[in-house]
């Protein structure tokens, strides 16, 4: 049988959550879906980043950024949700911190306000379905972006 | 009613479902319905207006939508609880969303509202005035039956 020794780059490899301190990732999940903040929860705690809060619509994702701030690395925004929508969300979290590092969430269909994200100020942008290996890349890409 | 506007819907299906749940998954024989048909029991709507109105429907018994929520999320679920049904919620916008970027692309305009699911037994569904065509999809964990009526707007 192998054991973990058998695999010692892999067993070695510190995890991507994690900041050159050792100290994770600070995120904020912001989508109205229970499902889909479940999935970027799992895929990111997986790698030690710390989901430091969730929201469920635009409005609690500005306030949650609020209280949350300076102590948030990055936000996943949904672009579809009630009360207040992720562009709305993400143009108030920029005016507020024009620093801020926010990744769309998008289903497809929606490459308008996609774009329209981008020119806000959105660092990045995620097509659903969802995967690992699509996240972890968008987030990482987008976290050592300077 | 036009097979053109129920192609995108099956296509996306068929392309969700093997991204989201890696099995194979075959396509049935189309029907067509005019009159009141039940429905199988965990529903997701969606509706249409614009160039083009209507609703689809994303059916499947309750068994099939507790498995494939439990792929979806990587665990067991054993009953179709409020994850379950957020899950369905999701398999639906992804399905609806791929579909509509299709008939955009052909010229279609018309906006979406977000799904909603309904559950329950012995539910029946009636569309006045427009048929229904159905698609079922077979799959190791039951069947979805892609129900669309669509009818162009005068």
């Amino acid at each position: 049988m192998k054991t973990k020794q058998d695999f010692p780059n892999i067993n070695q490899r510190p995890p991507d959550g994690r900041k050159e301190s050792g100290k994770p990732y600070r995120v904020l999940i912001v989508d109205d879906s229970m499902f889909v903040t479940k999935q970027i929860e799992q895929i990111l705690t997986s790698e030690g980043f710390d989901v430091a809060a969730t929201a469920e619509n635009g409005q609690d994702g500005l306030e949650k950024y609020k209280e949350l701030y300076p102590n948030v690395d990055l936000v996943t925004m949904d672009i579809t949700m009630p009360v207040m929508d992720g562009v709305t969300s993400l143009e108030k979290i920029i005016e507020f911190d024009k620093e801020a590092k926010i990744i769309m969430i998008s289903a497809l269909g929606k490459q308008d306000l996609v774009k329209k994200s981008l020119l806000l100020g959105a660092k990045n942008y995620i097509v659903k379905p969802l995967d690992r290996k699509k996240v972890l890349e968008r987030v990482l890409m987008t976290l050592k972006k300077q | 009613m036009r097979v053109e506007y129920i192609n995108p819907f099956v296509e996306a299906a068929f392309s969700v479902l093997k991204e989201v749940l890696r099995i194979e998954i075959k396509r049935g024989e189309l029907y067509l319905k005019s009159v009141s048909q039940p429905v199988l029991g965990v529903t997701a709507i969606v509706g249409l207006a614009g160039d083009v109105e209507g609703r689809v429907l994303f059916d499947m018994g309750e068994a099939t939508a507790i498995k494939i929520a439990s792929a979806m999320n990587g665990e067991l679920m054993k009953k179709f609880d409020d994850l379950a049904k957020a899950t369905i919620t999701e398999l639906a916008n992804m399905i609806t969303a791929q579909a509509v970027t299709k008939l955009h692309e052909l010229g279609f305009e018309f906006d979406l509202t977000p799904p909603a699911i309904f559950t329950g037994d012995n539910m029946e569904v009636t569309d006045t005035g427009i048929e229904a065509l159905i698609v079922p999809i077979e799959m190791e964990f039951g069947k979805i039956e892609i129900n669309v009526a669509i009818r162009e707007k005068n």
